[in-house]
């Protein structure tokens, strides 16, 4: 897949997370879901999900979109990158 | 307070600051390179830990707690719900891809970066100018800030003067030895200690207010509206979208942040830091919201800014002196290991940036005059925080909106190869200009239709941009072939 392909896939993924936070139609959800956990309200849950969508999107990206530089630009690197195991 | 313990920890603590600059300055050399970015070779934890601590301020704990103290539960969602995933997500769009050129040209800061991709000393120049003056009046405010939360929780025992020269002095003790790499080690330390603190903290006052089910239930019975977002008159919908463009997106853009991702040892090391940064985030945010939910039921009563001193005051009703000194702890922590990344990038823009503008500075002498001027900012910066001049406070108050509007000129700088100087320059000037206007009101209110100004003033720059660009010739190919072709080796590799 080309690489532009690629970032488009990521805009529309920052487009669908920047809706979920703007999710002004569940705020209606606040007082009629129950607490998670006996403590947390919606309005507090939702954005403990939403960090953990966070970190599966941000993998997603990762692997789509965020390539490690190749060997041979790794060469050129004024300092030459470590080896980071 | 117990003064015997409360001197026995905070001496503990500040030694255990000592050892790991002492340790940080043993191995740092006398160069530019290793100095102000610990030889580009930091890793995962190394930047995460400086990230963080960097980017956590006195504000998550003390003003998120006392604004949720008013605002309710929807406080979280407000202040740090779109950070979650942003805020990161900026290490990856703009971090990334200036790791790379900061590697293959040796660039170490955004008005090298940037003055190189659109190959214009105006462009450097316009960056250094706006990234100090936004940076400075944040840096007076963090110490104003820290001292009084210090002198608060300390009930009035260290006086605010003496926390201000508490917080700036062990900062420059290993800062100035040990440049980035000695305040990124005590990051590391300073990070992990607010973030256990701030767990226990939660866990300490949720056991004295009757537990988690219980104090829940109590603000449900008592304060219902606490729960619901629409219920909240300092949460409007207008307000929470104008929010996005502000703290969460300004985070790259600061100096002493964008200079942390430079020092990454690896592309590993930034995908690691980008993947666990929304844990981390929602982790110290959640645990001051919560505090100061509950403390809206548990100290009721407190108005306007009042609120900012919740958590001093739930430590000190609800909990044994020991906590009033882990308190202290914690706010040196928070406070220090911002303020010490500050100043250092401060005086990193001047040496690099400014000096080499009328002298020819080698490696070795950057390393002296970056003491030099750390000191000297460090002075001055003691200096306003006493003061408090009303001017330094106002630009304060609007630097997160003026980081936020440099970003769409760093995003084309490395996305977009048609993006010219001239689109850069009047994308940079234009804006700050504009924010001033509405900030300052000089501006009528209802220009901004309804939103914060840093909402119509982003679109702008992004307007100013690109308008600008297509109206001027576009960058000679071998200068875009310098910042797309490294990229096009990159991301289109077979």
């Amino acid at each position: 897949m080309k690489f532009k392909i690629r970032l488009v896939l990521v805009a529309l993924i920052v487009l669908i997370m920047f809706l979920l936070h703007n999710s002004f139609w569940l705020w209606g959800l606040d007082d009629r879901v129950p607490l998670l956990f006996g403590f947390m309200p919606f309005a507090f849950s939702y954005y403990v999900g939403y960090a953990i969508l966070s970190v599966l999107v941000i993998k997603l990206i990762i692997k789509i979109a965020w390539p490690d530089p190749p060997a041979d630009v790794i060469e050129l690197f004024v300092d030459k990158e470590s080896v980071d195991k | 307070m117990n003064t015997t313990l409360g001197l026995g920890i905070l001496i503990t603590y500040v030694c255990i600051l000592l050892i790991i600059g002492a340790f940080a300055a043993k191995v740092t050399l006398k160069t530019r390179e290793d100095y102000f970015l610990a030889g580009r070779g930091l890793g995962s934890i190394a930047v995460f830990m400086a990230l963080f601590a960097t980017n956590i301020t006195a504000f998550t704990i003390i003003g998120q707690a006392g604004f949720a103290y008013q605002a309710g539960y929807g406080a979280y969602g407000y202040v740090i719900g779109w950070s979650i995933f942003i805020t990161p997500f900026t290490y990856y769009l703009v971090g990334y891809r200036s790791w790379l050129l900061g590697k293959r040209y040796g660039y170490a800061t955004q008005p090298q970066v940037f003055g190189a991709i659109f190959n214009s000393r105006l462009v450097k120049l316009l960056f250094l100018i706006l990234l100090l003056y936004y940076t400075l009046p944040y840096l007076v405010v963090s110490i104003i800030g820290g001292s009084l939360a210090f002198t608060t929780i300390s009930e009035g025992l260290v006086p605010y003067w003496l926390s201000a020269v508490l917080i700036i002095g062990i900062s420059l003790i290993y800062t100035l030895p040990a440049g980035l790499r000695g305040t990124v080690w005590t990051d590391i330390f300073q990070g992990t200690v607010f973030l256990v603190l701030a767990i226990f903290l939660l866990f300490a006052v949720a056991q004295a207010l009757g537990g988690f089910t219980a104090i829940t239930e109590r603000i449900t019975q008592t304060n219902p509206a606490m729960l619901q977002r629409s219920l909240s008159p300092q949460i409007a919908p207008i307000n929470w979208f104008s929010f996005a463009f502000i703290n969460s997106i300004a985070v790259i853009v600061f100096p002493q942040m964008y200079t942390r991702i430079l020092a990454a040892r690896s592309s590993r090391n930034l995908k690691r830091v980008t993947l666990y940064y929304p844990l981390a985030l929602a982790v110290i945010f959640g645990v001051s919201t919560l505090l100061g939910v509950w403390g809206s039921v548990a100290v009721p009563g407190l108005v306007g800014k009042d609120s900012d001193n919740i958590v001093p005051l739930l430590i000190q009703k609800f909990l044994s002196p020991t906590w009033t000194v882990l308190g202290l702890v914690a706010i040196l922590a928070i406070v220090k290991s911002s303020i010490d990344s500050q100043l250092l990038s401060v005086a990193h823009l001047v040496t690099d940036d400014l000096l080499p503008r009328f002298k020819r500075i080698s490696s070795q002498q950057a390393v002296f005059w970056g003491r030099i001027v750390l000191v000297i900012f460090a002075a001055a910066a003691f200096y306003i925080a006493l003061v408090r001049p009303a001017a330094i406070l106002s630009i304060a108050a609007f630097a997160f909106s003026g980081f936020a509007v440099i970003l769409p000129v760093m995003i084309a700088g490395l996305y977009w190869p048609r993006a010219n100087k001239y689109g850069a320059i009047a994308a940079l000037i234009v804006p700050a200009i504009m924010l001033h206007l509405w900030y300052l009101e000089i501006l009528p209110k209802w220009t901004t239709f309804g939103f914060m100004p840093v909402f119509p003033t982003f679109v702008l720059a992004i307007l100013i941009l690109v308008v600008v660009s297509y109206l001027t010739p576009a960058p000679p190919s071998e200068q875009r072939e310098k910042t797309f072709g490294l990229f096009d080796q990159v991301f289109n590799a077979k």
